[in-house]
């Protein structure tokens, strides 16, 4: 084999992005499920992983209330990744939330060389902030228009005309997650079916490299049974 | 003068890793000679759940770039260059995709999804989404056609790699133009480069799908593969790497995950002596000269010529070759001056 002509061989990276929403709605059992079902999930994304090894699955985590904030900075590889549980303090500043994923967006810091990202929203309120300017500065990015979408709206009082703003298609839209059961299944989904559909080809392309484009739902949210012991 | 070029053909193609169906396709044929034009072609499938007759469509693809390649390479003549330059970028990629349509279109109406037959024809053609790679080298010319992603890689005389086709700007992602979005021959890249010396003729035109680019982890990487691969062809032959190449396509698809094809036509170093019954060292442009003029793919007996074609498959519906061709005025009285090197035009091909 060391006489393969080229440069280095190398798989490529999907970034997949919590967006989580820690108000304090949040508090109480929502939180607790919230780390529950994503801590559940982390094992199935592995798995989703290890089924595409031309894709290396890279996680990190920010948490919007007052302010948004890192709570994984860094992308670590699926396989290293351990949960640390998220906790309530305050409003729900989506709109700062969404301009430190723009940043993010940006080549550099993303590779050319790059599946589409994946950004998961998940949220139980409205926003408190001017949200329309932070998913502008997605829309800014070559990146950010590419990137697959998903949200979870958790409970009756989910803003879901934000959150189906932020999917930007009208084909796709908010996962209701409103009892512990469905949120579990909803991270489950969008923890996997998300990152297939990243990574797989799409038509749809423009030619020209940066124009936002409206393929076919690569991805199609699951229906939830309803759970009648505990809804929020 | 020396000879003109002819040249010999290597096609091979690998089953992305841990897929359980090769969803690419691959047509080659031709030495060059005049009347036997080098035709290339690879198309990509899309693949997945949303594209499951893609290996369908991708050989569909294939099997009518072959048909078209030759068509088109049998009317290269000096004096009709400039004409065949305006059908090579208007014409020709509107044929390609009307008809890979129809067929497609003719293919599920014989054996329809459960859909069923009067499913939206968007939709089915979608189910059959293919990219697609075509090059024709015939003497004195070498065209190329690009619709979505995969390469075109060329080496010249003196070593250096280009790819001629590759867009400015890369669609990020797995994102491509393909043959199943309307009015696709819009997104057609075309490029077009007169031959008129044979020395300084391109040495490898190498055609390949995404799997094998997208496995570097850098663009020069990939361009390192294709002047590695010229090299070991330099030294060692097409036959001297035949049992290779089909080895580091798989080491590819493990890092792409994806189909990977490699269609190549390297120039022998023979100028072709004793091939098309020319004369070892000849100009095989003088065959031009003693060849029937071949009919123009459009008018009259254009559909006939079609279904001589030994790759149709007569049992899909015939090409769009009634449409008109370059409104030209008389093609065969204008005059090229292919006299000033080799030239490349590249650009997409956008409709006045």
């Amino acid at each position: 084999m060391s006489d393969l002509p080229g440069g280095a061989m190398a798989n490529r990276p999907v970034h997949f992005i919590w967006l989580l929403d820690t108000s304090y709605s949040m508090s109480g059992e929502k939180i607790g499920q919230l780390n529950y079902a994503i801590r559940e999930a982390i094992p199935e994304m592995r798995s989703v992983a290890d089924d595409n090894p031309a894709a290396q699955l890279l996680l990190r985590t920010i948490t919007f209330s007052t302010t948004a904030r890192w709570h994984h900075k860094d992308p670590v590889k699926v396989h290293d990744f351990t949960w640390q549980d998220v906790t309530p303090d305050g409003t729900t500043n989506l709109g700062e939330a969404l301009a430190l994923v723009a940043g993010e967006l940006r080549t550099p810091p993303m590779p050319e060389r790059a599946l589409k990202p994946v950004i998961a929203l998940v949220s139980d309120g409205a926003p408190t902030d001017d949200w329309r300017a932070g998913l502008r500065a997605i829309e800014a990015t070559p990146w950010g228009r590419k990137a697959v979408r998903v949200a979870i709206a958790i409970g009756a009082d989910a803003d879901r005309g934000v959150l189906q703003e932020f999917l930007a298609n009208p084909e796709l839209r908010p996962l209701d997650a409103n009892s512990p059961k469905q949120l579990a299944a909803a991270i489950r989904w969008a923890s996997t079916a998300a990152v297939k559909a990243a990574s797989q080809p799409v038509a749809g392309g423009n030619g020209a490299g940066d124009g936002p484009t409206k393929p076919a739902a690569p991805y199609a949210p699951p229906v939830l049974a309803t759970d009648d012991d505990d809804v929020w | 003068m020396s000879a003109l070029a002819t040249w010999d053909i290597l096609e091979t193609s690998v089953i992305g890793y841990g897929k359980g169906l090769n969803q690419d396709s691959v047509r080659t044929g031709g030495t060059g000679a005049a009347t036997d034009p080098v035709v290339l072609a690879v198309a990509d499938g899309h693949g997945s759940a949303s594209y499951p007759r893609s290996d369908i469509g991708a050989r569909f693809a294939a099997e009518l770039f072959a048909a078209k390649g030759r068509e088109f390479g049998a009317l290269v003549r000096t004096g009709r260059l400039p004409w065949l330059r305006d059908y090579a970028r208007y014409e020709l990629p509107e044929q390609l995709v009307r008809d890979w349509q129809a067929r497609v279109w003719a293919h599920w109406g014989r054996q329809p999804g459960p859909e069923g037959a009067d499913a939206p024809r968007e939709e089915v053609l979608r189910l059959y989404g293919s990219t697609l790679v075509g090059a024709v080298l015939a003497p004195g010319l070498f065209v190329a056609w690009q619709l979505g992603d995969g390469d075109l890689t060329v080496v010249d005389p003196d070593g250096r790699v280009r790819l001629p086709l590759a867009p400015e700007r890369a669609e990020l992602g797995d994102e491509t133009a393909s043959l199943c979005l309307p009015e696709a021959w819009h997104l057609v890249r075309v490029h077009w480069e007169p031959l008129p010396e044979p020395a300084r003729a391109p040495r490898l035109v190498a055609l390949s799908t995404d799997g094998l680019s997208k496995s570097f982890a850098s663009d020069a990487g990939f361009t390192e593969f294709t002047s590695g691969l010229y090299a070991r062809l330099a030294s060692r032959g097409l036959p001297g790497i035949e049992d290779d190449v089909p080895r580091w396509l798989e080491a590819a698809s493990r890092h792409s995950g994806d189909d990977t094809t490699l269609a190549l036509a390297l120039r022998a170093e023979d100028g072709g002596a004793g091939r098309d019954g020319g004369v070892a060292g000849a100009d095989p442009r003088e065959a031009w000269a003693r060849a029937p003029e071949p009919a123009r793919p459009w008018g009259p007996g254009a559909e006939t010529e079609a279904e001589a074609d030994p790759t149709s498959d007569l049992s899909d519906p015939p090409s769009s070759l009634s449409n008109p061709g370059p409104n030209l005025s008389d093609p065969l009285s204008e005059r090229s001056d292919p006299t000033g090197g080799t030239r490349n035009d590249d650009e997409e091909t956008e409709r006045p």
